[in-house]
């Protein structure tokens, strides 16, 4: 019989101990997988929905933070522009993941209304844009074709308005210049959906205001300063900066606190765990007292003993730490409802990512941290005098 | 309350941001742009006006479209001409008494939306014809007076000689005096005679109480009712 076998033997003969105790360590592992697995998901999904909400930064030529706004006011005349090339400046920047260059234009149709009304277009960089609303879908169609080609985009409520599909024609009134509709999006709920969009060399070359921009579009990193890009910006002569700063600050100092919580919550789990680990494995050496006693006598070293005890952890651990890891997976979909439920705001796709290394790794904490726990119990075993023990039986 | 107040800004912000994303939208209608204005101009010696929204959806559902379809003579297409479109229908008043109605649709013209805009009397008879949208490169001479002008007087009953899908008009039509101004237009112009008999079956539908109905011959709706 090996000291595996013995090990096993000892903690089936007090059944319902050795199961609270798995049970216990079982706990604590479903808590930990299930809170790492909550802040990692609930992190990634939030991250997604920051990325769709497009570019965090608008730059535009200073005196003109609204530029529909301002078109819609001024019909297109007196608008300010800024050079093409602040754009690529911007790329440079290393809080920047990304830009896209934006030229909106309007033009007058004298037959809208009774009175005639302006038709604006945003002209987009096929190449970039779409990368920044990873949101848009279509509904029929897509993207330009060729970067200056005569095409357009509609958003779904421009489309309903002009009454467009894929294939028909607009007309850019004031130019005489037919443009075929090569996509409808799908709704979005921003202001895209009554946007046309036009590929950004097109719109240059119509309106002949080559190399000029109204609006670039950034995309900052993940864990770039906001507020200190927003400084670097106002140093670039002639722009302005609308962010979304406020927003994504307020988003990350939650992220940020729901972690600090997490990891509290994470480390009473693995206190309570330990200390319920050392409690029974302790208590269960108290009262097999005499009998590692008799074991001592028989030949056992204390090396023997500590073993012994350290292995019945061990299993302990490995068994309840599994169990709780199995536990969490299976319940991963329920418990990422109720936290649905719970909170006032989720963001959308899987709150709950488990993934097998951290399932691994928790598995490995919770069992390593029952081991070091296990330590005490095992050596105060190992240190059993047989004589005393066997005394204390007589007593 | 410090704490409170970013959690309902951000709350606030992502609602805007997402819950509009998930929200149900209703397809566009055809309203007046200054309606005030409007009325004036197109119904002179109106002193006020009502609004009415109605939807074949919630009038009739399917088989109000269908008959609504047949009538016209040609079903309803594209991705926006839908059932649950909302109508405004302007009741138009003077003093206390009624005295007609203003109505627009939405058509498909070449190169986008077109919005017709009727005014009729009490029985359905047009008094006014209005472009409030249209984008052509004919535009000047499609809203010209004259050409306005040729639809008033006519009925329903002038446009069930009309065949929107073939364009053809009966000869012994009223509505076959209508004329194209420039043969180049045709798309448009065609598209305007449809969006005006369909203006005028959806008000005899939703207000004159099918009375033209029994002008239409071959509408197999009539024998239904």
């Amino acid at each position: 019989m090996t000291i595996v076998h013995i090990a096993c033997k000892n903690l089936l003969r007090k059944k319902v101990r050795s199961l609270l105790t798995m049970f216990g360590i079982a706990l604590s592992a479903w808590v930990l997988i299930s809170l790492f697995g909550f802040n990692a998901g609930y992190e990634s999904s939030l991250n997604r929905d920051i990325d769709s909400l497009g570019y965090q930064v608008l730059v535009t030529a200073k005196g003109c933070p609204y530029e529909a706004a301002t078109l819609m006011l001024k019909g297109g005349t007196g608008l300010r522009y800024m050079p093409q090339r602040i754009a690529d400046a911007i790329a440079q920047e290393s809080e920047v993941e990304a830009v896209t260059a934006m030229l909106m234009h309007t033009v007058f149709d004298p037959n809208k209304g009774e009175s005639g009304g302006y038709s604006a277009y945003l002209g987009v960089d096929p190449t970039t844009f779409p990368k920044m609303k990873p949101f848009m879908e279509f509904m029929h169609g897509g993207w330009f074709t060729q970067p200056d080609a005569l095409e357009a985009v509609l958003g779904y409520e421009a489309a309903e308005l002009e009454q467009r599909e894929v294939g028909d024609l607009l007309l850019i009134t004031e130019k005489n210049i037919e443009v075929k509709v090569v996509g409808v999006l799908k709704r979005t709920g921003t202001q895209d959906d009554g946007t046309i969009f036009l590929p950004l060399r097109t719109v240059q070359q119509i309106f002949g205001v080559t190399d000029v921009l109204t609006g670039i579009g950034v995309k900052l990193k993940h864990e770039a300063d906001i507020t200190r890009f927003e400084e670097k910006m106002y140093r670039l002569p002639d722009v302005q900066v609308v962010t979304m700063s406020q927003v994504k600050q307020t988003i990350m100092t939650l992220v940020t606190t729901a972690k600090v919580i997490v990891l509290s919550i994470a480390l009473i789990a693995v206190l309570i765990s330990m200390t319920g680990v050392m409690n029974t494995v302790l208590m269960s050496v108290m009262e097999r007292r005499q009998e590692l006693g008799i074991l001592k006598a028989l030949g056992a070293t204390s090396l023997d003993i500590f073993m012994l005890i350290w292995l019945e952890t061990f299993v302990l651990c490995v068994l309840g730490s599994c169990f709780g890891a199995v536990v969490a997976v299976t319940t991963s979909a329920l418990t990422d409802m109720l936290v649905r439920n719970i909170l006032p705001y989720a963001p959308r796709g899987g709150l709950m990512q488990i993934s097998m290394p951290l399932v691994v790794m928790t598995v490995g904490t919770v069992t390593g941290i029952g081991l070091v726990s296990g330590i005490y119990p095992s050596w105060q075993a190992g240190r059993v005098r047989p004589l005393d023990a066997i005394r204390s039986q007589e007593e | 309350m410090h704490a409170i107040r970013p959690a309902m800004m951000l709350g606030l912000v992502l609602f805007s941001v997402f819950g509009m994303i998930e929200g149900s939208f209703a397809a566009v209608g055809c309203d007046l742009n200054d309606p005030d204005r409007d009325v004036a101009r197109l119904f002179p010696g109106a002193t006020g006006y009502k609004t009415i929204y109605v939807s074949i959806e919630r009038r009739g559902g399917p088989e109000l479209l269908k008959n609504i379809e047949e009538r016209l003579g040609d079903s309803f297409r594209g991705i926006y001409e839908t059932i649950d479109v909302p109508y405004t229908i302007y009741e138009i008043m003077q003093g206390t008494e009624r005295i007609g109605y203003i109505h627009g649709v939405n058509a498909k013209g070449q190169y986008g939306g077109i919005q017709v805009f009727l005014a009729l009397d009490l029985n359905g008879v047009i008094q006014n014809f209005y472009f409030q949208k249209l984008t052509s490169r004919f535009g000047k001479e499609l809203r010209s007076h004259n050409f306005g002008a040729q639809f008033i007087g006519l009925s329903l009953k002038d446009f069930y000689h009309y065949n929107v899908v073939t364009g053809m008009l009966d000869g012994n039509s009223t509505a076959a005096r209508i004329t194209n101004p420039v043969p180049e237009a045709e798309a448009d112009f065609k598209a305007t005679l449809r969006a005006v008999k369909k203006n005028l079956i959806l008000m005899d539908e939703f207000v004159y109480g099918n009375r033209y109905l029994h002008y239409c011959m071959t509408c197999r709706a009539q024998e239904r009712r």
